[in-house]
């Protein structure tokens, strides 16, 4: 029973953060059709923006806001200065030009600060664990649980309430339609580009959290997460990108519990042939868009 | 903090600093003969990544080469000849890596600093290697790195994995007497699988018992699976230490979640662990008796000349020397300039043949390597060092005995003695 419980709640702070990437990668890619393959330095930026932080007075928590900004901001101005320009040319254009901002950040990075790790600074809370029921929990996980929920949430909500959820909606499902009835592209992009650089923020917060260092290159693995996520839920739905995350995490702490201790060292080979014999049978994706 | 058997950098063989200054007078008054050889300089040429994965190993050895340059030159150089480094950006790229030094050996490098790496410094030392010129690589640690694969003119500048997993082995059985371990390997790289294969072998030589090795991969982001795997395996058999091969930005992690979980096990590692971001990963909470063993520790006292690089460093660098692998690209550089001046040319056969027979003690302790027939096995002194409260604390050298060979080099020397 224990372990059951033990493995529900590593899928689901695991599954969390996995939605919330996904989530960021592919509404970008629903309006533009474009994987931004920038989008891991999004978390980066906030994980950087957190160690210059770190040797200020100001509160965790005024810190952890600036970092979220940061990573909307940089999500912001890479649309307005790197893919707006390119927009109209082609997909391919974008697709290189989202690789060229990736090496960008990555390098200015090295250049500027290191290419090793720096410390993340974190609330005392991130490094302690509570006994709920005789179990031990980490604190960090049940908080990415409940930010990550509160964060769908507040996502739908703003999906379905909102005028501009609405556009964004429509957008997603055809943005030349959109636009002829009038709405201004500009805006959509730009507001997806500032939901999708929010979100790396907040994820920024819990995967950094784990290590508490940044590093150049640590933007790799969630954006590979991210983009594997999407492709298992379905590319053209918001929902199949949370679905793949949490599918994903289910697979990958399953995976690693459950396998042989002879066949460990291939799991990533048994995660991807699951998520292939998946997409044999569902191509586009658990979650089929309309 | 002194223990005994570890201090033993001093009672090595014949060291050779005497017979450099008599070399060094000799060189002086016979380079009047070669004044037209004299008159340039010495071509270093680096072939180390300032850019991807490669980067935070290469970049600290660069800085030390650089330093070392200058050191060196102020000192009057090498042979009457001053040196001159230029480095070009290997790229993490194995085949960019060895295009650069090809064109570094075109444009008349006499000697090649290498990546801190076998896969990736490797084609830089085969290029050297074919150009009849020594190559060096700053911190590869893989049994690899020797004459037997990349040739007679080719070295490495750490202890091999079989001596850094050996140390940290009787550092955990003799030194402190813990005798049963639990292991965990990242497998995502060559250098901390054989790093554990090395360490379990040694360690169950001396009589130590490993009661398991769990697996983990760099960027899987998760380690509750082999955490709860863990709590299992402790509660049926307890271990007295852990040892854990993974490196950051994992590295920090790994050991987070387990402090975190409540198991305040020791845990003993290599050579990744000496980067201050693991330290202020851990913070005072979680940085607590943690040991390690590496190339060298970055305070006064602890090496000759360290006060001299310290210095220096200070000058040119505004942050402290991070890590000692800064210090080992300080060492290729005045092993280099050392052996050449021994040799009394850049030829490499000559230099390899100094290297060889030369015990060199610089900041990463003393080196000695074996013959070419042999493999160019280092026999380094491995700096020992521990973690308390976040703070680490030097506990001295120490050079591990009868390590496992590598198998292949096994095979090798078999192969020689019957023929």
């Amino acid at each position: 029973m224990n372990e059951a419980i033990r493995f529900i709640v590593d899928v689901a702070s695991l599954g969390s953060l996995y939605a919330l990437m996904a989530l960021g990668l592919v509404l970008v890619y629903g309006i533009l059709r474009l994987v931004n393959f920038a989008y891991g330095e999004l978390i980066m930026i906030a994980g950087y923006t957190l160690y210059l932080l770190s040797g200020s007075p100001l509160p965790w928590l005024v810190m952890a806001a600036c970092a979220v900004v940061a990573a909307l901001a940089a999500s912001v101005l890479t649309e307005r200065v790197a893919f707006r320009p390119v927009r109209e040319k082609s997909l391919t254009a974008m697709l290189i030009t989202s690789f060229a901002v990736s090496t960008l950040f990555q390098n200015a990075a090295l250049l500027f600060i290191s290419p090793r790790a720096r410390l993340v600074p974190l609330p005392d809370l991130f490094s302690e664990s509570i006994v709920i029921g005789g179990m031990l929990f980490f604190v960090r996980e049940l908080l990415a649980i409940v930010v990550s929920i509160s964060m769908l949430v507040l996502f739908t909500a703003l999906l379905n309430r909102t005028v501009l959820g609405i556009a964004l909606r429509a957008a997603a499902d055809n943005f030349r339609m959109t636009r002829m009835l009038g709405v201004p592209a500009n805006l959509v992009i730009g507001v997806a580009f500032a939901i999708s650089g929010f979100l790396a923020g907040i994820v920024a917060l819990f995967w950094l959290g784990r290590t508490a260092s940044v590093m150049p290159g640590i933007g790799l693995e969630p954006l590979i997460v991210a983009f594997v996520a999407t492709v298992l839920g379905g590319m053209q739905s918001l929902v199949g990108a949370v679905v793949g995350g949490y599918v994903l995490a289910l697979m990958t702490v399953g995976i690693n519990t459950f396998l042989p201790q002879a066949l460990v060292d291939y799991r990533q080979a048994f995660t991807f042939s699951l998520v292939i014999l998946i997409l044999l049978f569902r191509p586009e994706g658990l979650v089929r868009g309309k | 903090m002194m223990r005994e058997n570890i201090f033993d950098w001093t009672n090595g063989r014949t060291f050779i600093a005497g017979a450099a200054a008599a070399i060094l007078l000799a060189a002086g008054l016979g380079g009047a003969g070669t004044a037209n050889a004299a008159s340039h300089e010495i071509f270093i040429g680096g072939a180390l990544s300032l850019t991807g994965i490669q980067a935070p190993l290469d970049e600290p050895g660069l800085r030390g080469a650089r330093l070392a340059v200058q050191a060196i030159n102020a000192r009057g150089g090498v042979l009457g000849r001053n040196l001159k480094f230029i480095n070009l950006d290997g790229k993490s790229d194995p085949v960019t890596v060895g295009n650069n030094a090809a064109q570094l050996i075109a444009e008349g490098a006499e000697l090649i600093i290498a990546p801190c790496d076998f896969d990736f410094g490797g084609p830089a030392s085969r290029e050297a290697q074919k150009a009849g010129l020594v190559g060096i690589s700053t911190c590869a640690s893989s049994p690899l790195y020797g004459s037997v694969a990349l040739g007679d003119m080719q070295f490495t500048l750490a202890m091999w994995n079989t001596q850094m997993g050996g140390a940290a082995a009787e550092y955990a059985f003799n030194e402190r007497g813990w005798k049963t371990a639990y292991v965990v390997t990242d497998t995502f790289i060559d250098y901390t699988t054989s790093l554990s294969e090395f360490f379990i072998k040694h360690f169950e030589n001396i009589g130590g018992k490993v009661i398991f090795e769990d697996k983990y991969t760099q960027g899987a982001g998760d380690f509750s699976a082999q955490l709860a795997r863990m709590q299992r395996k402790l509660a049926e058999e307890p271990a007295d230490v852990f040892f854990i091969s993974s490196y950051m930005p994992d590295l920090g992690m790994i050991i987070r979640t387990i402090r975190l979980a409540g198991i305040d096990l020791p845990v003993v590692g290599g050579d990744s662990y000496d980067d201050t971001g693991l330290f202020d990963a851990l913070g005072e909470k979680f940085g607590d008796d943690i040991y390690f063993a590496t190339h060298g520790y970055m305070a006064p006292g602890s090496a000759p000349g360290m006060e001299e690089f310290l210095a220096l460093h200070e000058q040119v660098y505004p942050d402290e020397p991070l890590t000692s692998f800064v210090a080992t690209g300080w060492d290729v550089v005045q092993i280099m300039a050392q052996a050449v001046e021994i040799a009394g040319t850049t030829d490499g056969a000559a230099v390899a043949k100094v290297m060889e027979d030369n015990v060199f003690n610089f900041l990463t302790g003393s080196m000695d390597w074996s013959s070419a027939e042999t493999g160019h096995e280092p026999d380094k002194s491995v700096a020992l060092i521990e973690l308390q409260d976040g703070k680490t604390t030097f506990l001295g050298w120490t050079r591990p005995t009868d390590v496992p060979k590598p198998d292949y080099l096994i095979k090798y020397l078999e192969r020689q003695e019957s023929d």
